[in-house]
């Protein structure tokens, strides 16, 4: 048990805290909300700059070849400004993807483009009940005669869909020889698609994607077919603990300036702060900050050392959705009117913690995933 | 960041594990609840001293064996899987030899010290802090003790004190200064007290379990020779202040009622779906895989408190939200645990439709007291709002 960083995960934590904290304030976030694009190309440039959307990957594509554990850090650094931008969908989501399962001609294309941020790509995970479909897709594609395919269907909340230069789809195909939930990648300006923007709680650009009879070519499939659940069983046990890590950030920002108003806000002749019921709040608001650190930094330390770690993800990822989300709710109590309005930034968190929650599975399913571990 | 043990580490636990099997297999003691506080078995903590394990994170010079409070944390963890009768020289172990090492007088050091690490006869220790009227404002104790010479006169009245009728010695809180106008914490001093000494009255106190376990201690007039002062005359609350984070957070405030929750968990493994119905076993599954996330976060926070320590830090915060979030969860288990044996759980003592062995109204019956001792949860939240959080005191 060692519960120390290593010093270049310090240098990057601070670096990035650094960076963040002077680039990203709530208002400019609330800006890029509304603005069509929905993220700030000059921000975008700087990270890719810094090497961040390469951090995971070999240096042969332009990553770093970095630790995974870093990465959640950066993940946490990133939950504390909430800055939206496709970072996760393209660099993570796609970029492992394309690491996992596309072939070599597939990796050099895609993953240098993107690692410089030059190319943004985005993944469909959904389908029209919110389910993650991918071990049994309700996307079709069918094979046709000349070996391409035919693709049927929908997904929704595909964030970043209107700008994507590729959405990764995992579709159900059809074929002559073989069939199965298979990885395609759909051009994202591919005739026959549909693009509808939905307003959603933290206003993340993020679309409905139908597809009517959209033409794939055999070279757009990724990876082999029917093997598509396989790898993103894979990408998405990673991608929730760096969601873990947002969340992480996320609740760190919240405690702390919960605490921190708690600190200044005069009522009765006193600073709020001094009452026990006040302080007993903040207190297990700290409570599951500090327990939210330990089983998510277990987790993606096991993952990023590659040891079996199924239970303590699944662990990880009950534990912060409930507790982010519960402390957002004592926060705006404690805050009061204030927190209520829109100038404030508290309300990003608490819709973040939702967002979040709802990511990759809430509490009670990975309690399932728990109970499974344990032979229950 | 490392979540796994070193090879030595790995190896210790081995080591505690073996010698805990071959005690079972010998029975020399049966796993069950509350073993840590009815426990109370010299010739086990005799075994466990031969092998260096009472004071093993005590200085060498001190007889210990200077081992981290993470190699304390597993052995602890390990004791705590099988509640192993540890009660001879618990306290001791945890409290009293670290509190003489850092505060005691040499004679204090070179009488107690070796004799604790070998669990000698009468080295068995209970703490004398709580009165009636000073619970968790402990500063306010009206036990006094007078200077008369060369020994000091205790009157007053201890209570909740804990395997007082099997102690030979306590360790006492009791007020030196009588000045009113000195702060209390000034006033206040810290003694080691022969349980036997002329004046020294203990008097059950039966809890809702129906058990003895904690007492009342009448000092009249009982006289304490100087030397077992501990530490500086008035400085009693600094020190214990000082000392209670080290001891504050351990396994044994997570783990008492381990026992109910491995039969627990083997128990619906058993009985499976089938033997509880697809609605009742998908609640049991949810609430279980919760105390396991709840028990795995609070041994995290254990061994967290531990390396803390390990790194030459005064852990106050970190023990305080340990001990507080672990109790809560004791709290939680044995709930969950009665519900899912269902009506069952009320049976008591030994009849052929006692579950767990009369566990589970046991450790119902222990709950309450689990957020009580060594500090409510309450004022362990007051400490971390204001140690951790510099929040402005009420």
């Amino acid at each position: 048990m060692d519960f120390s960083f290593k010093e270049e995960t310090i240098l990057l934590k601070n670096n990035a805290a650094r960076y963040l904290k002077e680039k990203c304030p709530g208002s400019l976030v609330k800006n890029i909300i509304k603005d069509e694009k929905g993220f700030s190309p000059a921000i975008w440039k700087e990270m890719a700059e810094m090497g961040w959307f390469g951090l995971i990957y070999d240096e042969q594509y332009g990553g770093i070849g970095g630790s995974f554990f870093d990465l959640f850090i950066l993940f946490e650094e990133m939950g504390k400004v909430l800055l939206p931008s496709p970072f996760f969908t393209s660099a993570i989501l796609s970029g492992m993807v394309i690491r996992e399962a596309g072939d070599a001609n597939l990796k050099a294309e895609y993953l240098p483009s993107i690692i410089r941020g030059e190319k943004i790509l985005t993944v469909g995970l959904l389908d029209e009940r919110g389910r993650y479909d991918y071990e049994q897709p309700n996307l079709e594609a069918k094979e046709s005669s000349d070996g391409s395919y035919a693709v049927e269907g929908t997904r929704i909340l595909v964030p970043y869909a209107h700008i994507a230069h590729e959405i990764l789809v995992c579709a159900h195909v059809n074929g002559v020889k073989a069939e199965g939930p298979t990885l395609l990648k759909i051009h994202g300006q591919a005739d026959g698609q549909k693009k509808i923007p939905l307003d959603t709680l933290t206003g993340e650009k993020t679309f409905a994607v139908v597809y009517e009879n959209v033409n794939v070519s055999a070279k757009d499939v990724i990876g082999s077919i029917g093997k598509g659940a396989t790898y993103l069983n894979k990408i998405i046990t990673h991608a929730t603990i760096l969601k873990c890590g947002e969340m992480l950030g996320g609740l760190e920002r919240v405690v702390e300036m919960t605490v921190e108003y708690a600190k200044q806000r005069q009522q009765f002749g006193r600073p709020i702060g001094s009452f026990q019921v006040i302080q007993h709040y903040c207190v297990d608001m700290a409570t599951f900050l500090e327990t939210t650190r330990l089983i998510t930094y277990q987790a993606a330390s096991l993952l990023s050392e590659d040891i079996p770690c199924h239970k303590e993800i699944a662990m990880a990822k009950a534990w912060c959705s409930d507790a982010y989300k519960k402390s957002t709710w004592t926060a705006q109590q404690i805050h009061g009117g204030i927190g209520f309005t829109e100038e404030h930034d508290l309300h990003l968190f608490y819709k973040h913690a939702k967002a979040l929650e709802l990511e990759f599975g809430d509490s009670w399913i990975h309690r399932k995933k728990v109970a499974e571990e344990m032979g229950l | 960041m490392k979540f796994t043990f070193t090879e030595e580490q790995n190896q210790f636990r081995q080591e505690v594990r073996d010698f805990l099997r071959a005690e079972l297999e010998a029975g020399t003691f049966s796993v069950h609840c509350g073993g840590l506080i009815e426990g109370s078995f010299q010739e086990f903590s005799r075994k466990m001293a031969k092998r260096g394990w009472i004071g093993l994170t005590w200085p060498k010079e001190h007889g210990g064996q200077g081992r981290t409070y993470v190699e304390k944390a597993i052995l602890m963890e390990e004791l705590m899987k099988v509640q192993a009768p540890i009660g001879y020289h618990f306290l001791a172990d945890r409290q009293v030899g670290p509190a003489i090492i850092y505060f005691g007088s040499q004679w204090q050091k070179e009488y107690f010290l070796p004799r604790i690490v070998r669990a000698d006869d009468g080295m068995r220790f209970c703490l004398l802090f709580s009165e009636p009227n000073a619970g968790s404002d402990l500063v306010a104790v009206s036990t006094t003790a007078v200077k008369d010479g060369d020994i000091y006169i205790i009157k007053g009245q201890k209570v909740w004190t804990s395997g007082g009728h099997l102690a030979d010695y306590g360790w006492l809180l009791a007020r030196t200064n009588m000045d009113s106008s000195i702060p209390r914490h000034l006033s206040c001093s810290e003694f080691i007290i022969d349980m036997k000494s002329p004046g020294l009255t203990v008097r059950p106190i039966i809890n809702m379990a129906g058990k003895h376990s904690f007492n009342e201690v009448f000092l009249d007039d009982v006289r304490v020779p100087k030397r077992f002062l501990v530490g500086q005359e008035n400085g009693g609350f600094k020190q214990i202040m000082a000392q209670v984070d080290y001891e504050r957070a351990g396994f044994e405030r997570l783990m008492q009622n381990y026992a109910l929750f491995e039969q627990l968990k083997s128990h619906v493994r058993q009985r499976g779906k089938s033997g509880f119905g697809d609605e009742f076993y998908s609640w049991i599954k949810d609430s279980i895989a919760q105390l396991e996330i709840e028990f795995n976060v609070g041994r995290l926070l254990c061994y967290y408190t531990a390396w803390t320590i390990d790194q030459g830090k005064q852990p106050t915060n970190e023990a305080a939200l340990c001990k507080a979030y672990c109790t809560q969860y004791e709290q939680r288990l044995n709930d969950v645990a009665t519900r899912v044996l269902g009506p069952l759980s009320q049976i008591r003592g030994e009849t052929r439709w006692t579950a767990f062995a009369g566990d589970l109204a046991e450790s119902y019956l222990w709950a309450p007291s689990y957020n009580l001792q060594g500090g409510t949860v309450e004022i362990l939240k007051n400490i971390v709002a204001l140690r951790k959080l510099g929040l402005p005191r009420s």
